[in-house]
């Protein structure tokens, strides 16, 4: 049954959230269009090209809100409003309506960071691409491929010296970060929205007051447990005159960290909220 | 055969009682009209014979079973207001209701909806009130369940449409299974009744054979119940 429920809500969310991250490819492919053309090399034309960027950030910033806020309002809509009669009176365990939701907007949330992740780099690529023609094409590739780079003037430095890591390693800690951050955020809205429905009454309130108290709970407790232990790392790097190795000491120290509270959280509000869907639904 | 059995069931909101302690037993193969005025316990009890309410003591069982996934197995339920997600094509719906439910009769489905000249690939918020209702009522006929439960189906729809709705449900349910009919539109469905169950303020006030009413009061079920909730 998991099977059908999954073919049926990945239907119709992919209705809505196709086109919205059909947006972002759009938008890349113009971004990677314009940065290949001479429009941006004059002076006066910086005012432009400060518009496009913030233009694209927040495009970006939208669709991705989009993302979320749909996945959780297809959860609300679809479980606990007038569709939630037929949904709960499916003969299916409550555990996997849950699954099926979770599994289909936590995809969704990956294709949408994803898609991100691969803009901004087709437009640092392009971008990079576009220096190159300028500078020495070698710099850039010792840069990404490790060597530092250092000349009389100016001190330039390695991706592993400025990230913590290299490359590869630094892309698949950026993954898995996601990949927790993504699954930490639609099931923070699941819980909320659970939550909500034990009140009587103003239920979606309810919800959105649990969203906004488990967030803060959330950013403080994250902030505490990930500063505290790396306090000292951080204090010595900050007394150190260089600003590279404050962020290598900050990647190569809060990357784990983070990724690790994101996996603890990623439990104990799965665990919320398997114990809440398996209480049974009151709908109004 | 017991169908549903309900010992001392009560539903309370608050301090607010929805249902007060109903006893009842539901047999197979039955035509039961829930009748009663707004707000008095009916919509609440159908809720949870379906499971979308939980008891707040009591008991409910469905073919001995509690009400859980088996029940919900042998129950087609048409709710008093379209539940449907509006973005559906039709046709979509009949798939929805083909991979769910096994006992789920395509092809009776689409005979309906030609009948009543409903194109599948129409979106179903494209569709008028009554036709959505109509839409509904088809996918919850088209099924072999052991239990209809029926919310103000003829509710909202005009005289040609009820005619269409009952008939709909005579002609297709079968005679080994049972309808529960809520409905305050008594006069239009009398005729199809087997028994009654009466409930105010919710509270059990009659649960009889539709003939043994009549002819023990010597009135139409819709007069009696005009005589039991005067206001």
């Amino acid at each position: 049954m998991l099977r059908k429920l999954l073919k049926h809500e990945w239907k119709s969310v992919s209705k809505v959230l196709l086109p919205v991250n059909l947006g972002i490819i759009l938008i890349t492919v113009i971004g990677c269009i314009v940065l290949n053309t001479n429009i941006f090399a004059t002076k006066e034309s910086f005012p432009i090209a400060l518009f496009m960027l913030i233009f694209y950030l927040l495009s970006l910033m939208t669709f991705a809100s989009i993302t979320l806020i749909f996945v959780y309002v297809r959860f609300y809509k679809n479980l606990f409003t007038t569709e939630g009669y037929l949904m709960h009176t499916l003969p299916v365990a409550p555990i996997q309506l849950f699954h099926s939701k979770l599994i289909v907007g936590f995809s969704w949330s990956i294709f949408n960071c994803l898609l991100t992740l691969f803009s901004t780099a087709a437009l640092g690529f392009s971008a990079i691409v576009r220096v190159a023609k300028d500078e020495n094409i070698d710099n850039v590739y010792r840069f990404f491929l490790g060597d530092s780079i250092s000349n009389n003037h100016n001190q330039t430095f390695s991706f592993a010296e400025m990230f913590g890591y290299p490359p590869a390693t630094f892309v698949i800690l950026l993954l898995l970060l996601l990949l927790t951050g993504c699954l930490v955020s639609i099931l923070m809205g699941y819980l909320s929205i659970l939550l909500g429905q034990l009140m009587e009454k103003f239920k979606l309130a309810a919800s959105i007051g649990f969203y906004i108290v488990i967030y803060l709970i959330m950013q403080m407790v994250t902030s505490v447990a990930i500063l505290l232990p790396n306090s000292n790392l951080l204090l010595s790097a900050m007394d150190n005159d260089s600003s590279i190795y404050f962020s290598n000491v900050f990647y190569k120290n809060l990357f784990p960290a983070s990724i690790i509270s994101q996996l603890i959280l990623c439990i104990i509000f799965y665990l919320a909220a398997y114990f809440l869907i398996r209480r049974n639904v009151n709908l109004d | 055969m017991t169908l549903i059995e309900c010992k001392a069931l009560t539903k309370k909101y608050g301090n607010y009682h929805a249902l007060s302690n109903i006893d009842l037993q539901i047999e197979s193969g039955h035509i039961i009209g829930l009748l009663g005025p707004n707000g008095s316990g009916k919509t609440t009890l159908l809720k949870l014979i379906t499971g979308l309410l939980q008891p707040s003591s009591g008991t409910l069982t469905i073919n001995g079973e509690p009400v859980g996934v088996n029940s919900k197995r042998s129950i087609s339920y048409l709710p008093d207001h379209t539940y449907l997600d509006r973005n559906m094509r039709v046709r979509d719906a009949m798939d929805f209701f083909e991979d769910f439910y096994q006992d789920f009769d395509s092809m009776r489905a689409y005979d309906m909806l030609a009948q009543l000249a409903i194109n599948p690939n129409h979106k179903l918020k494209t569709l008028s009130k009554g036709t959505q209702e109509k839409v509904q009522l088809i996918l919850v006929m088209s099924r072999r369940a052991n239990l209809y439960i029926l919310d103000e189906p003829i509710a909202g729809v005009d005289p040609a449409a009820r005619d269409f709705i009952l008939n709909t449900i005579l002609s297709n349910y079968d005679e080994n299974a049972s309808i529960l009919i809520s409905t305050h539109l008594i006069s239009d469905i009398e005729n199809i009744l087997d028994e009654v169950i009466f409930i105010q303020d919710g509270n059990l006030r009659t649960h009889a054979s539709v003939d043994d009413l009549r002819q023990k009061e010597h009135k139409s079920i819709d007069t009696i119940f005009r005589e039991v909730f005067k206001c």
